[in-house]
């Protein structure tokens, strides 16, 4: 009935001009969002407060083990959101342990149930899936749940689970897509490995576990997966954390090690054999050493692959309307406008060459981006001092420049580090690592020592790192650091 | 087979009723007490019953419509009541797909588009 009601309200939709394309001169929508994460759904809320008339689409392709997932994206579903309450479960298991020695008694063994904590999770999950269709629904922004593919200029079509294909117009559309993980391409991966997009909806506890990769999801989910009691190995091709600094980089891994989880390094699979059949079953893994010819075999019972994730950017039809992409990486160039070479196409979101990948940027990008389009603001999204924090155990909160990247852009004899361990009051009395936390700033002499880079690493880092953001972005030298007071006795003071 | 309708007050038996209705879509709306003329001691309620009413016929086949009333005001404002502890319930009216996160409150069920929503999609 909607196709019909289309038809009708446009009987002129396309027009010959000399011999082009056609191009619709009266347009169903004013923009078209493809995709409705972080980004997308940002993007289509701030479009309707300037009452445009836009259309989300949102279309989870499910994995190769069946699962998917409602409104909201990565970040909601199968990313942030699921990450962190995991993160906490394990935390808390944690807690547990450190409890008895703050006087709390209990004689029962403390044990997980990784349904009780899959339920729970998926249940906020759907209800933040829900609060989002609401919101669609109530700012009158059309929703629909539609795969959506470029099909020519101004024009896309939308299959929806069914198959049933619908036509739109618009005259702006904003790609928000983001991305997938990427699978290893040996034998037996796409059927008996997972990844993190099945990971949090798991009907079944992992067990003992094999990830590959050493990305952040890599080390953030055997992170918790071992916190709640998980035999754990992790796989590693060469380095931890590329891109990030490496020297806390490292902390993170040695700390990781001596938390129960074993680090196999410089091998990688090349293939994965099932076993036995089972939730979970039983998995063979072999794999090869990147500098040499040795071979290794391991049994699991699930192997976790996070190597890393592709924009979904090849079969969206971007061809059709000439949006270049790097054929390379599939990330799409834009500019400082979120522009991409076809003036009335945008994009935001992890799907950007060169920018972060990080649910706020993708925010702050696509709300700033409508409101230069529909309320003539000026502002461009800042992606410079964006700050970030890993999730690992020993959780590292970092903004500004790794030492490494501070380095080779000012030179060694213009930057001074500033670093101190310290040990969190909480963990003295349970007797915790004294020495494993760590902070460090890193300032550029030539510029009045201004702070150029900060990292923590401890916890709540997430929650220590955010002020000291906005204090880099209001340009925080370190004679102002060293003349701001501490709170004591926190953390942060140091 | 259409829709039917069933009402109930109170908690327990709430509870035995969607027990009843185990393994068909069921969707209930909770309101505050109605005195002897009819009107129940809460506005909001008052305004969304109607709004609810109007689209019952969009609810699918074979479901159950659970219209419960809660209890009295000094009830409902007891914090440790039943359904804010059970069911998890922050106000009235509440409108929800039992069994799912899909849920409409205090304002939003005015809205008959909302309603509709929750009746009619997944």
């Amino acid at each position: 009935s909607v196709q019909a009601h289309k038809e009708e309200d446009n009987p002129e939709k396309t027009m010959e001009v000399n011999g082009l394309a056609p191009v619709p001169n009266s347009y169903d929508y004013d923009l078209i969002v493809i995709g409705g994460g972080s980004g997308g759904l940002a993007a289509a809320k701030e479009a309707a407060k300037y009452e445009k008339k836009v259309m989300v689409l949102d279309f989870v392709t499910p994995t190769p083990q069946g699962s998917s997932w409602g409104l909201g994206g990565t970040c909601v579903n199968v990313g942030c959101i699921p990450k962190k309450l995991m993160h906490q479960a394990a935390l808390l298991g944690q807690a547990l342990q450190d409890s008895r020695k703050f006087g709390w008694q209990f004689t029962e063994e403390v044990k997980h149930n990784w349904m009780t904590m899959t339920e729970s999770v998926q249940n906020y999950i759907g209800s933040l899936n829900w609060g989002y269709r609401v919101t669609l629904r109530d700012t009158k922004v059309t929703y629909e749940n539609a795969y959506g593919e470029f099909v020519g200029p101004h024009t896309i079509k939308a299959t929806n689970k069914k198959g049933v294909e619908k036509l739109y117009t618009a005259e702006r559309f904003i790609i928000a897509t983001g991305e997938r993980p990427r699978y290893l391409g040996i034998p037996g991966d796409k059927e008996h490995c997972i990844s993190s997009d099945d990971l949090f909806s798991l009907p079944y506890c992992p067990g003992k576990t094999l990830v590959v990769g050493a990305s952040y999801v890599a080390l953030e989910c055997a992170g918790f997966l071992a916190g709640l009691g998980l035999d754990v190995t992790v796989m590693v091709r060469s380095i931890l954390l590329r891109g990030f600094d490496q020297d806390m980089a490292n902390k993170i891994g040695e700390y990781m090690t001596e938390h129960g989880v074993t680090f196999i390094r410089e091998f990688v699979p090349i293939k994965v054999e099932q076993v036995e059949e089972g939730t979970p079953g039983k998995l063979k893994v072999t794999a090869r050493s990147t500098t040499g010819n040795q071979m290794i075999e391991g049994e699991y019972n699930t192997v976790l692959l996070a190597i890393g994730r592709d924009p979904c950017t090849r079969k969206i039809g971007l061809d059709k309307v000439g949006v270049n992409i790097n054929e390379k990486t599939g990330k799409i160039p834009v500019n400082d406008e979120e522009q991409t070479n076809v003036p009335y196409i945008y994009a935001i979101g992890d799907i950007l060459q060169d920018k972060l990948e990080l649910t706020p940027v993708a925010i702050q990008a696509g709300r700033l981006l409508v409101r230069r389009l529909y309320a003539g603001a000026t502002a461009k999204c800042d992606y410079v001092n964006v700050p970030t924090t890993v999730f690992t155990p020993l959780e590292y909160g970092a903004c500004g420049y790794s030492e490494e990247t501070a380095v080779e852009k000012f030179g060694e004899e213009n930057i001074e580090v500033y670093h101190s361990h310290f040990w969190p009051l909480e963990w003295t009395v349970p007797s915790r690592d004294n020495n494993k936390c760590y902070a460090k700033i890193i300032c550029n002499i030539q510029d009045n020592e201004r702070v150029i880079g900060f990292h923590v690493l401890g916890p709540n880092a997430g929650e220590v790192t955010q002020g000291f953001a906005a204090a880099i972005k209001c340009g925080l030298t370190k004679e102002q650091l060293d003349s701001t007071v501490g709170i004591h006795p926190v953390c942060a003071e140091v | 087979m259409g829709w039917e309708e069933v009402q109930v007050r109170g908690y327990p038996e709430f509870v035995r009723t969607a027990q009843r209705y185990h393994g068909r879509p069921i969707f209930a709306l909770f309101c505050g007490d109605k005195d002897a003329e009819g009107r129940s001691w809460c506005p909001d309620c008052v305004t969304a019953e109607p709004v609810v009413r109007k689209e019952l016929h969009n609810l699918p086949d074979e479901s159950v419509f659970i219209y419960c009333l809660v209890g009295d005001r000094a009830y409902w404002k007891d914090p440790n009541n039943e359904f804010r502890k059970n069911l998890k319930l922050t106000g009235v009216p509440t409108l929800l797909k039992y069994g799912t996160p899909q849920k409409l409150v205090e304002e939003e069920c005015f809205k008959a588009e909302l309603v509709r929503m929750l009746f009619t999609e997944d």
